[in-house]
């Protein structure tokens, strides 16, 4: 076995002696210890032998004394595999270049598929992704991860609720749910309009209908504004009442703003760092030194290697460690009310409507308390009190 | 002289135990069945064919005969030689060569 191995190692030959005095020659190797074996006559004057490489130079002197010729009839061996490979080459270069090939092409994108969504919304959806760079031909690893992409497009596309991304392999699927668009309000069954919140009227428009409320009237919640029934009581007709009632509305704002808090901020600094992982192990291949800066957040992306369909146990990690840095504010409590201040009308813009018009706003109260100011703000604001109510017939 | 040397060996194994192959330097023969056979102490190989080998001795030749022969291994003073193994019988060298 020993023997075998050696062999194979170190490569060996089969040649072929001709001669008339063939036991001379084999008598001549073993008295000068030149290894031979496997010996079979093939013939009269021929004999077959297995001999080392590094002894073919030695046996020279021993065919001339012997007058014996020489032929290779095979080469074996490790030495003659690792020439045969080298000499064909270009076959080799041919094979490792598919290889190549095929794992490249396994980690680029293929298809992008789209459903559930009207042509429109598809190509503003395609077109977006594309500047997302999720489109044919990219590379997977270097794209964003499924979240971050149905984050980007659902932000970037507005007529759209929902959309879901899924890779599969090489290609992208998105689902799309979109948004049901109100539909023009169908021809309008007769209605009213009244006052949806407790108001003073500033504005009253009216399209079709009959007011039933002056200007500066105060109202309260469900007083009839426009009425859908006009003309004389005898020949009064059923409308639609439309139009527009701008009131007066009041609302109280709390907010509690402390005057010492802390919190944690990027400071923009970052560093990415790059390994390549093999089956649990990670080999850092290109960031190698820690981050100078002591406080950060990871930010960590894994991406596997595909082979066709087969997911390899390779993955490139991206570490990426943003710095951060605790930051103490203190209000004085001037600066805190102005902060409540701002607090308390993004509150009263989210309970308004959107064209709602702060007109006045005063510090009812203000107290400083536990490290902390309360403020009780009052605000006046002119927004729309309509509210479509339909005529039920028949009473 | 020689014949003297020769007495003193055979005494030394006889008497002493000694193994004969080491003092009188003589062949040693292990076969298998018919498949391998194995000399030590020859003295070089005289004739090789694929039904004939015959081998020197100190004393004489060893002629061994079969079919398909062929020299496994071959060292100096050691020979494993494979095939069909049939015939095995010693060469005496005339007395007085």
């Amino acid at each position: 076995m020993k023997e075998y191995i050696r062999e194979l190692f170190s490569g060996y030959v089969r040649i072929k002696v001709v001669g008339s005095y063939t036991e001379l020659f084999i008598n001549r190797c073993i008295e000068y210890r030149i290894p031979i074996w496997d010996i079979r006559r093939l013939d009269e004057e021929t004999i077959l032998l297995s001999l080392y490489i590094s002894d073919i130079r030695r046996i020279r002197p021993h065919l001339k004394r012997t007058r014996c010729k020489v032929r290779i009839h095979e080469r074996k061996g490790f030495p003659f595999i690792v020439q045969r490979v080298i000499s064909s080459r270009g076959f080799l270069a041919g094979a490792i270049g598919s290889i190549l090939l095929i794992l490249l092409l396994s980690n680029m994108v293929w298809g992008v598929s789209v459903n559930g969504a009207t042509p429109e919304v598809e190509h503003k959806l395609r077109k977006a992704a594309y500047e997302l760079g999720v489109k044919k031909g990219t590379f997977i690893f270097r794209l964003p991860t499924n979240q971050e992409i149905q984050q980007e497009l659902s932000e970037s596309l507005k007529e759209v609720t929902w959309i879901g991304v899924k890779r599969n392999g090489t290609s992208y699927h998105f689902q799309v749910v979109q948004k049901q668009l109100p539909e023009k309000e169908p021809a309008a069954s007769p209605r009213h309009i009244v006052a949806k919140k407790k108001a003073v009227i500033t504005k009253i428009y009216v399209e079709e209908g009959q007011a039933k409320v002056k200007e500066n009237a105060f109202v309260k919640p469900g007083q009839l504004l426009i009425s859908g029934f006009i003309g004389k009581e005898e020949k009064s007709q059923l409308v639609p009442a439309s139009g527009k009632v701008f009131g007066r509305t009041w609302y109280v704002s709390t907010v509690s703003i402390p005057l010492k808090s802390s919190f944690v901020t990027h400071t923009g600094e970052t560093k990415t760092n790059h390994s390549l992982g093999i089956v649990g192990f990670y080999l850092p291949i290109w960031g190698l030194k820690a981050p100078e800066f002591e406080n950060y957040e990871v930010n960590e992306r894994e991406t596997n290697f595909r082979f066709l369909k087969w997911q390899l146990p390779i993955s490139l990690m991206s570490k990426k460690m943003l710095e951060t840095k605790e930051v103490e504010r203190t209000y004085t409590n001037k600066e805190a009310v102005d902060a409540a201040r701002n607090v308390a009308r993004e509150d009263i813009k989210d309970k308004t409507a959107e064209d709602a018009e702060i007109k006045t706003e005063k510090i009812l109260h203000e107290k400083v308390e536990n490290g902390k100011v309360n403020v009780k703000i009052h605000f006046e604001v002119i927004e729309e009190i309509g509210k479509n109510i339909p005529i039920v017939q028949g009473d | 002289m020689a014949k003297w040397r020769h007495g003193l060996k055979g005494w030394l194994t006889s008497r002493l135990k000694l193994p004969a192959d080491a003092v009188m330097d003589l062949p040693r023969i292990t076969m298998v069945g018919q498949l391998h056979i194995y000399i030590e102490n020859h003295q070089g190989v005289l004739k090789f064919s694929n039904e004939e080998v015959r081998l020197l001795l100190k004393q004489g030749q060893l002629l061994i005969k079969g079919k398909d022969f062929m020299l496994k291994t071959i060292l100096p003073e050691e020979i494993l030689l494979e095939g069909k193994i049939e015939h095995v019988s010693y060469l005496e060298r005339p007395e007085d060569m």
